[in-house]
């Protein structure tokens, strides 16, 4: 392939779909992108936080944030468009 | 006038001379990290917070914001975090963001030797 895909690229066409968001430490959250910035903070609608358990190690904890959410730009490590596959924490929990 | 020039800090007299220099030459993308000898490869990814990453790299940007294909993420030891396992995990079309990211390197023509220091350190025993 000679083209090259510009990194904001790729997450301007994951607008209006489903992303997975991996966080600096070991939390992931997945939800429907509604818009983002120069800072890749994101808006993200329907956002579903997993975390590990503080209470219960080795345990994933799944926490369901109703509204639309502003995530934080500065701990986001790696988007990956679509919800995610089998081996996602998502799947795990 | 001469005494006033001495007093400048050194620096600050540098940065006049650069800004000088760019309002001239047209503005030229520069790093000193050269990923497009690196497009199409496998390339391995390590972020900070220990996360590490291999894929093949389809497109970068000079924040160094990095698009991989066919991710896998390495895991990391549930107990202890800075210990990598050999267990993988697939992520697919990735984006990693460039404030993350602190190596990137190619995976071909990377191979694990023993621990050369370990050697010297039994041989001074």
């Amino acid at each position: 392939m000679s083209t090259r895909i510009l990194p904001l690229e790729l997450i301007d066409k994951a607008i209006g779909s489903k992303i997975w968001i991996l966080m600096r430490g070991e939390t992931e959250i997945v939800g429907t992108l509604r818009g983002f910035d120069d800072y890749v903070n994101l808006v993200l609608d329907d956002a579903v936080e997993y975390s590990p358990d503080a209470r219960n190690p080795g345990e994933i904890c799944k926490t369901e944030l109703e509204s639309e959410i502003l995530l934080n730009g500065n701990h986001v490590t790696v988007l990956i468009p679509g919800s995610g596959p089998e081996d996602s924490l998502a799947a795990s929990s | 006038l001469c005494e006033q020039v001495q007093v400048l800090p050194t620096l600050s007299i540098c940065c006049i001379i650069m800004s000088n220099q760019n309002r001239k030459a047209p503005h030229k993308k520069e790093s000193i990290l050269e990923l497009n000898k690196l497009i199409d490869s496998k390339c391995r990814v390590k972020c900070l917070g220990g996360r590490e990453l291999v894929g093949t790299l389809r497109g970068y940007d000079e924040l160094v914001n990095l698009v991989l294909d066919d991710a896998d993420e390495f895991l990391r030891d549930p107990e202890d975090h800075n210990k990598i396992t050999d267990k993988k995990r697939k992520l697919g079309l990735v984006v990693v963001r460039g404030t993350q990211v602190s190596l990137v390197s190619p995976e071909d023509g990377l191979e694990e030797i023993a621990n050369p220091f370990m050697a010297s350190e039994e041989e001074m025993e």
